[in-house]
């Protein structure tokens, strides 16, 4: 059975193998030249100097000057990032969907559930080995992605916990490359051919990651807030690292007055011809800004989560297909 | 040895007609005591007909008392059925090549004579051969 | 008399469709039998749940009296080629013989090497670049190598030219021969099988219209011609399968339960093929009726 598994799809492998090295060497250098950069402008202490209550204003502008820099030269990168999301979606359609759905489409099925060995354990081990060998592929490319993504990550407001970046580092990349082959292994098993299967993986798995995403990964935890004075020298201070849902200026009796943006004025809160500071919006003496927020701490936390909500729908998914493979005929 | 042919066009039932192949064979001396019929396995499998139908045809012959099985060995000859009307049969020949002349002469086609021959050997042999055994 | 396979009552069902219902049969060993009936009658239906691919949704099925559905180790007496003979089309002759020997415990790969090297297949080609024929000869050639008691073979000639199709039936003939299996084959075409079947069983609609030896069938099988039948018993026959009426002439084909000696009726043997399209044939004319909805 394990020779078999490995005969069907050494080619396959090999495949997946040379893709990866292309990518390897296509983003490898990127990546270090990205270092090179982030070293150049002297941002690699940036990030614990910018953590630090007692932070020098004079650093505080040098770094930011720094990362804007930074970002003017590798913010197009993001669309990489973009782009790179995709792979473990990838790994579903051409490892996951054809796994049950060509063995049905070529009938061949009937082949192999008919000999000394029963279509449950047939389904175990091959499901297992080609999850083990696409858990190493998830498990190389979640670290790889740590590596490049990291400086930009960085030079970013959001930190490791923005939208993109979060999925394409830690060990979330192994939750969405298991859940994507369990979706493919599982629409095989429902449409038994190989284009609808992958056409249904595609869309399912951006339907469940999107979901996730936007309405799951912001409840993981309690969001916290914060609360800031509109009143402060220089620019405006801002949080580094942590993922800001909702932010926007109150009055003191905490009607919201803006959504979505933030005040800073001079100290006194008086303009320069002295009406108060934000009058025209209809700020009231002692309006603060506030924000809604996931602290940059919870990284960890958050990859843990996700990654086990992934994992668990994987689980389900191969379940629910061994009990289908039983009907198939 | 003799290698059997199936005539797919024929009514006869297929052991029967192996049957009438070995009797064909005994009759003209193609066959005599102590020859052996081709193995069951070989005769299924050149004319991809089923072994249980050549075991049926053997075992037929074998209760005429015609062949012989041995075991693990093959089904040999044991007896003939040329015996004494081999010699005779040119002299049969003579005569009825003379006869076909005739029914020539008076007009028969091969048809005819075919006909003729079918009516007059059904009602003549009809009563003292209970088998019939088209030769 | 061994039975190999039995049915009782065996049905199954696709969404509300009965594929195969009220289905009872049984194939002593020993036997080659051909399964008949047109396309979409529940031939394979059948084969799959005697293969253990299907599970009954009534009545039970017996393999050497084990049922096969999720039953493993009775797969190791049953070789079992599907339609069309799918096999990995990229793996090579050889390759496929070596994964026949790593999914059964009990397997016999000089014996699958041999066959092939006699029919000429070559070990290293992807059997997908092979001819249809040869691809069959594959097939058979690994569902022997398991050396099942039972060979399930569904449609095995249909997609094969003639020459191909009796080289097919001769090498599965050669090796009945050899090893005594006993043998289920199905066909949409009754003259496929003609040759080689001793055992008949015709499906038609989902049901089982007939089966039993081919000797008992054709014995107890005849045609009748006579005076116009208006349906009255006739002695000797124990149900009409089939009648055509002219004005004056009533043309039967009936199953008799003895000689039929009214002398009114003109009583011929028929051949296998004849009753087999009799009982086809009724079954078809019903159905149709029936589905259409207006008087038989």
């Amino acid at each position: 059975m394990i020779w078999l598994t490995w005969r069907q799809h050494r080619k396959q492998a090999f495949y997946t193998l040379l893709g990866l090295a292309a990518l390897a060497a296509l983003l490898v250098p990127i990546g270090l030249a990205m270092r090179n950069t982030f070293g150049d402008l002297g941002l690699t202490d940036c990030a614990s100097q910018l953590a630090r209550a007692d932070v020098a204003q004079a650093t505080r502008e040098t770094c930011e000057t720094g990362y804007r820099r930074f970002g003017d030269r590798y913010d197009s990168l993001n669309l990489v990032a973009v782009l790179l999301i995709t792979l473990p979606a990838l790994v579903g359609l051409f490892w996951g969907a054809p796994l049950v759905a060509r063995e049905v489409e070529q009938g061949t099925h009937r082949f192999v559930w008919t000999q000394g060995v029963g279509r449950t354990r047939w389904a175990l081990v091959k499901f297992g080995l080609v999850g083990a060998g696409v858990l190493v592929l998830a498990t190389v490319y979640g670290l790889g992605m740590s590596w490049w993504v990291d400086p930009l990550t960085k030079a970013a407001y959001e930190g490791r916990l923005g939208m993109i970046v979060f999925d394409l580092q830690g060990i979330v990349p192994i939750g969405y490359t298991l859940f994507a082959v369990a979706l493919g292994v599982f629409a095989g098993t429902v449409w038994k051919r190989m284009l609808p299967a992958m056409g249904i993986t595609l869309a399912g798995y951006i339907g469940v990651r999107a979901a996730v995403e936007l309405l799951a990964r912001p409840r993981y935890q309690p969001a916290r807030t914060q609360t800031f004075s509109i009143e402060g020298e220089g620019p405006p201070e801002v949080s580094r690292g942590d993922w800001v849902l909702a932010q926007g200026i109150r009055n003191p009796d905490g009607t919201v007055i803006s959504e979505g943006g933030r005040i800073q004025c001079p100290p006194g809160g008086k303009g320069p011809d002295g009406r108060v500071c934000g009058a025209e919006l209809g700020l009231e003496p002692g309006a603060y800004n506030w924000q809604l927020y996931q602290p940059a701490d919870r990284f960890w936390l958050f990859q843990g989560i996700e990654t086990g909500i992934f994992v668990a729908l994987a689980l389900l998914l191969l379940y629910i297909a061994v009990r289908r493979l039983r009907r198939i005929a | 040895m003799i290698e059997f042919v199936l005539d797919s066009r024929s009514k006869v039932n297929t052991y029967m007609q192996l049957v009438q192949q070995v009797k064909q064979a005994l009759r003209v001396g193609l066959l005599s005591p102590g020859d052996q019929l081709p193995k069951v396995r070989d005769v299924a499998q050149s004319l991809a007909i089923n072994p249980n139908t050549v075991l049926k045809a053997y075992r037929e012959l074998e209760i005429e008392g015609l062949v012989g099985g041995r075991p693990g060995v093959g089904t040999f000859v044991q007896r003939t059925l040329a015996g004494a009307s081999l010699p005779n049969q040119a002299e049969l020949r003579e005569d009825l090549v003379a006869w076909l002349h005739r029914a020539q002469a008076a007009g028969l086609t091969a048809e005819d004579v075919v006909a003729l021959v079918e009516t007059t050997l059904r009602a003549t042999l009809a009563d003292d051969a209970p088998q019939k055994e088209p030769a | 008399m061994d039975v190999v396979l039995e049915a009782d009552r065996l049905g199954k069902r696709y969404g509300s469709t009965w594929a195969l219902r009220d289905c009872s049969l049984h194939l002593p060993a020993g036997r080659i039998a051909a399964l008949v009936g047109p396309n979409g009658a529940g031939k394979s239906t059948l084969l799959h749940l005697a293969v253990g691919l299907l599970k009954p949704d009534a009545g039970v099925v017996r393999v050497f009296g084990r049922s096969p559905y999720g039953d493993t180790e009775g797969l190791a007496d049953i070789g079992f080629v599907a339609q069309d003979t799918p096999l990995y089309r990229d793996f090579t002759a050889a390759e496929l013989v070596i994964a026949g020997g790593k999914l059964n415990k009990r397997w016999d790969a000089a014996l699958a090497r041999q066959r092939l090297a006699q029919l000429g297949i070559p070990p290293d080609r992807p059997v997908g670049k092979l001819s249809g024929g040869q691809r069959a000869q594959v097939a058979l050639a690994l569902a022997l190598a398991k050396q099942p008691r039972l060979l399930l073979l569904d449609e095995p000639v249909a997609s094969l030219d003639p020459l191909a199709r009796r080289e097919f039936l001769q090498s599965l003939m050669g090796s009945v021969a050899d090893s005594g299996t006993t043998v289920l084959l199905s066909s949409h075409l009754l003259a496929d099988l003609e040759r080689v079947c001793d055992y008949l069983i015709v499906l038609n609609s989902a049901q089982v219209q007939l089966t039993g030896a081919v000797d008992d069938l054709v014995a107890e099988h005849r045609q009748l011609v006579g005076p116009r039948h208006d349906g009255g018993t006739i002695g000797g026959v124990a149900a009409v399968v089939r009648a055509s009426h002219t004005d004056r002439q009533s043309t039967l084909l009936v199953r008799t339960d003895g000689p039929v000696t009214d002398p009114g009726w003109t009583v011929r043997e028929v051949s296998l093929e004849d009753v087999v399209l009799a009982y086809l044939a009724d079954g078809t004319t019903q159905t149709s009726h029936s589905e259409w909805g207006v008087p038989a």
